[in-house]
């Protein structure tokens, strides 16, 4: 019986090949993990000396209003930003996709966003907020644009919003237009022939061959809007008034900054198995969905 | 797809033996010195630290010093505790983390050092104020301090005839004044929220008592009573800014100092280069904040911008106090501060920049108490606290910000006055 | 495509939109460079001051930027950490997305394995920062090397899942030929599976470059106190707490900014080749 040995030995080379990565991963990302959890129960600063507290830093943070108000701001952020980025990058991948002039250029030009560093992003940004947008809100006489947004404490994690998509959109227009490679151009050819128009190729064709890639999107693009950090220190610092403070930002700047180690372990601990669940809820849904088409 | 991948691995092979080179080298060589190594925390002086060095090595056969100005040296210095690597001596500001690091038991008493007697006493007494619970012994040894108050231009000054306010209402008057020119008194970038800690510190080193957190961690008062006036009075400032300045951040506020947009500028002296890189010509002096009825009231706030700690675990005492010795020679200092514009914790004669002209009577008075926020913990945000009071436009503001204030000290401050109170029971008992 | 080239011509709509949408990108863009050329004296709050050319187009900015961050050698530093980075990663994250893809429909055990890996990027940085400081120097590990198998674990996650994705895809016919004419299941991979990967492996070094290319903390917190630095450590020189020369910093930025962005046209070629081609042929 050749395909049963066959069988066998494919799964012993899957496993030799998989064991070393998944060792390599756990001694770095899992390991510290663990060593992370367990100082979320101690009051370690970062250096020197501590106590074992037991579950009081997650006490803590149930009745620390700070931590909630980062949660409902980077919660509100997230959901906006998923949103918007999908929509701007699938249609922005189509559009780099079709037949356009200047397609090499246009997407390289679409693709520097991402690779700003964050100090050039803070400074233009910050410019553009502070003085250019008010200006034309004053020449023409738009009120709601005549202050500085990100000076209002309502309006600050708009600005904030917007810079971090400009951002994230590059990186999830690669996937898809990478996505819309693996839709193989027999398809297109079958569907024009029995006379179908564009919008019902895209549903009917397009939409579903991209679902695993709409899929790892979605994924991605809820993971980075839920972690959001970059933006927050070049441009608002979690200001004003603490309005823009997100998770990330806060369990680095006192958890590494500051010398609440251990608080924001804790805090970190339970931002991670939110954002799993939420990923696992996120990827059987469109499992789902994959499987429906 | 041969050819690739035989590319791939001899690209792999190169870059690999190439990175096992890069990270072999830079340790240094074993010529039979005792190497003395120093991690200071301010990279803008890293030009006056290589002279340093330079001057070190050149005078002495035995002992070689190396001298790093890293950037982001805190948290290298933490990473750098937390691997076990350290180094001998370490260059810090007065701040908390040289409370917390005190705390976490990291430096040596160096109270046997000769040099700790030329120190002037107001800044040995700041280090004290910074030790959460008293400790017997010395530390830290201050090396350079900064001063904040008002930077003003002295041209538009002289200009104008303005005088220098001595008193708050000389100071509210002067802000009309001024105004009335259609020139903006004053320029905030609190944008940036930690700006807005220079004038809250600036007007709580007269109106507080300089020890008030530890007062309040040893239950003697609260921040509600000791931070009503200044609450009051820092929110009075903003009838004489630029509108909205929480859109305008540090940078924006330096540059419109130094374009004349503003009279004054409530910030700290460490901020005159970057007003000078825009305005090189620009004619800055000092003068300290004036946040009380008389002029007797006036304090100026002066921290240890640079100070000198030697880690517990350092094995050449010796020579780390030869490398101090060094360090604290008139000539030296002078070095630091030609490049630096500070103001010298060592007694003697030292040539001032002249921004500090304004405030060189009380340098020399010992007139002068440390920063309020190097008592607060960084996690606690006081900046950003600030930064919320003064954007909300609620009647009940100040009450709400102070009660506040009470509220988050205890909660961000627990373990350390439960060990506070612990001590003053030991003490009592 | 290109069969029917004849009857289909450039949507010029579609072209001229995205030339009107690149000025988000170029305006940014533009301010970036001239700030690049100017003098910290040409700075100025007012929206005319700012947008003005700069006095001269002098290219001392970029020198000047280029002696205070020792460019070749934080270059090099950089190239010699991202090349190896994104080289490994193709070759260890895409049989881990290929066997972990191919076996996670059939086996619980992979089934989790996809899960347990892919959750490991949902892992605040933060946490896992100083563990990975002390462990990193406890193996002796607190050097570039080090730096790159900790990047190999960070991006592992976001790979695996892209190339398992890519996978769903790709017929499961493709390798059961090569089996059947008796090529082991390694040789099939790299014969077969591989190479029909090249669209993903192009997209995958993107995404691996720009995270490790711009990153500072890892190198900042790892390789602390070493004589190697990155290019965007080097970088930190032109901020301190007090002053930050934007001049020369935007300029070293622009500089650092160019390797990147022709690795990305270089890549992106890859990205249209297309696996739609090679399933054609196969």
């Amino acid at each position: 019986m050749k395909p049963k040995r066959s069988l066998l030995n494919k799964n012993r080379t899957h496993l030799m090949m998989i064991i070393p990565i998944v060792i390599l991963f756990f001694v770095f990302n899992t390991l510290p993990l663990i060593i992370g959890a367990f100082y979320s129960l101690t009051n370690y600063r970062g250096y020197g000396s501590f106590d074992f507290v037991g579950g009081r830093n997650y006490l803590d943070l149930l009745t620390d209003t700070r931590v909630w108000n980062s949660y409902l701001f980077t919660f509100k952020y997230a959901i906006v930003g998923t949103i918007l980025v999908n929509v701007i990058s699938l249609l922005l991948a189509l559009a780099l996709n079709s037949r356009i002039k200047f397609k090499s250029t246009l997407r390289g030009i679409y693709f520097i966003p991402n690779i700003l560093g964050g100090l050039i992003v803070g400074y233009i940004f910050s410019f553009i907020f502070t003085y250019i947008i008010p200006a034309v809100g004053q020449t023409f006489n738009i009120p709601w644009i005549q202050d500085s947004i990100l000076a209002d404490e309502n309006l600050a994690w708009i600005g904030v919003l917007i810079v971090g998509v400009w951002q994230a959109v590059a990186m999830n227009t690669i996937i898809y237009i990478s996505g819309l490679q693996t839709i193989p151009a027999d398809v297109y050819e079958a569907s024009k022939i029995d006379g179908a128009g564009t919008w019902c190729t895209f549903r009917k064709i397009t939409l579903p061959m991209l679902m695993p890639f709409i899929s790892i999107n979605l994924v991605l693009s809820t993971k980075n809007m839920l972690m959001v950090f970059d933006q927050i220190m070049s441009l608002t610092k979690g200001g004003p008034a603490q309005s823009t403070e997100s998770i990330s930002y806060l369990i680095y700047r006192n958890g590494m900054d500051g010398g609440q180690f251990g608080f924001q372990s804790a805090n970190a601990v339970v931002f991670f198995i939110l954002i799993v669940t939420i990923s696992v809820i996120q990827m059987r849904m469109t499992n789902k969905k994959e499987e429906q088409l | 797809m041969k050819k690739t991948k035989l590319l791939l691995s001899l690209f792999l092979i190169i870059a690999m033996l190439s990175s096992v080179i890069l990270s072999g080298c830079g340790s240094g060589g074993d010529s039979g010195k005792i190497e003395i190594e120093l991690v200071q925390y301010k990279p803008e002086a890293v030009a006056a630290f290589e002279k340093i060095e330079e001057g070190f090595n050149s005078t002495h056969d035995d002992i070689h010093l190396t001298i790093q100005s890293p950037n982001e040296a805190m948290t290298i210095l933490k990473t750098r505790f937390i691997r076990e690597d350290y180094p001998d001596i370490i260059g810090i500001g007065g701040d908390i983390n040289y409370s917390n690091f005190l705390d976490a038991d990291m430096f040596m008493d160096i109270s046997d050092f000769e040099g700790v007697d030329d120190i002037k006493q107001s800044y040995m007494d700041i280090e004290d104020e910074l030790e959460f619970i008293p400790v017997d012994g010395v530390y830290a040894l201050p090396y350079v301090a900064n001063a904040a108050g008002i930077l003003y231009n002295k041209d538009m000054f002289e200009e104008h005839g303005w005088e220098i306010p001595t008193t708050w209402d000389e100071f509210i008057e002067l802000c009309e004044t001024i105004q009335d020119t259609g020139i903006y008194p004053l320029y905030f970038g609190y944008k940036d929220t930690w700006t807005c800690l220079a004038p809250w510190n600036a007007l709580a080193v007269g109106l507080a008592p300089s020890d008030t957190c530890a007062q309040v961690n040893a239950g003697e008062t609260t921040f509600s009573e000791e931070y009503a006036e200044v609450a009051d009075k820092i929110k009075a400032l903003l009838d004489y800014c630029e509108p909205n300045p929480f859109a305008y951040g540090y940078n924006d506020a330096c540059t419109a100092f130094a374009r004349g947009e503003s009279a004054m500028y409530p910030i700290g002296s460490y901020a005159v280069p970057q007003i000078k890189s825009v305005n090189p010509d620009m004619n800055i002096d000092s003068f300290v904040f004036p946040s009380g009825d008389s002029e007797e009231d006036n304090v100026l706030h002066s921290g240890v911008d640079l100070q000198f700690c030697v880690m517990k675990n350092t094995e050449n005492k010796e020579a780390v106090y030869e490398v101090l010795r060094y360090l604290y020679e008139d000539e030296t200092i002078q070095i630091y501060l030609d490049d630096q514009n500070a103001i010298p914790c060592k007694e003697g004669d030292f040539e001032l920049p002249s921004m500090l002209d304004g405030m060189k009577e009380y340098i020399e008075q010992g007139r002068m108490a440390d920063y309020q926020d190097h008592h607060y913990p960084s996690e606690m945000s006081v900046d950003a606290m600030i930064q919320t009071y003064l954007l909300d436009t609620g009647d009940d503001a100040a009450e709400t910000f102070l009660k506040r204030f009470d509220d988050e000290w205890v909660r961000y401050n627990r373990d350390l006055i439960e060990k506070v109170r612990q001590y003053e029971e030991e003490v009592n008992t | 495509m290109r069969r029917l080239g004849k009857k289909q011509h450039t949507n010029w709509f579609l072209t001229i939109v995205l030339i009107l949408g690149c000025l988000t990108v170029l305006f940014p863009l533009y301010m970036t460079v001239i700030i690049a050329f100017k003098n910290p004296s040409e700075m100025t709050n007012d929206v005319a001051g700012a947008l003005s050319l700069p006095s001269s187009w002098s290219f001392d900015n970029f020198a000047e930027a280029m002696r205070v961050t020792n460019f070749w050698s934080a270059l090099a530093n950089s190239l010699v950490i991202t090349g190896v980075t994104i080289v490994l990663s193709i070759l260890i994250h895409s049989i881990a997305g290929y066997v972990i893809g191919r076996n996670m429909r059939r086996k619980k055990g992979y089934r989790f394995l996809y899960f347990y890996i892919v959750s490991g990027m949902f892992v605040p940085f933060a946490i896992l920062m100083m563990p990975l400081v002390k462990e990193t120097a406890v193996i002796g590990l607190a050097n570039p090397v080090g730096v790159i198998l900790l990047y190999l674990v960070f991006y592992m996650p976001i790979n695996v899942m892209l190339y398992s994705g890519y996978l769903k895809n790709i017929p499961l016919a493709m390798e059961e030929a090569a089996e059947i004419d008796g090529a082991s299941s390694w040789k099939t991979y790299w014969k077969v599976i591989f190479p029909m990967m090249k669209p993903m492996h192009a997209t995958v070094a993107v995404l691996t470059a720009l995270g490790t290319w711009n990153d500072v903390m890892t190198p900042l917190v790892i390789m602390s106190g070493s004589e190697n630095t990155t290019l965007p450590l080097a970088q930190l020189n032109f901020q301190t707490q007090f002053g930050t020369n934007y001049n020369l910093a935007f300029a070293s930025y622009l500089l650092a900014l160019i390797p990147i962005l022709i690795f990305y046209v270089i890549c992106q070629k890859q990205i249209i080749g297309g696996v739609a081609n090679g399933a054609v042929k196969g």
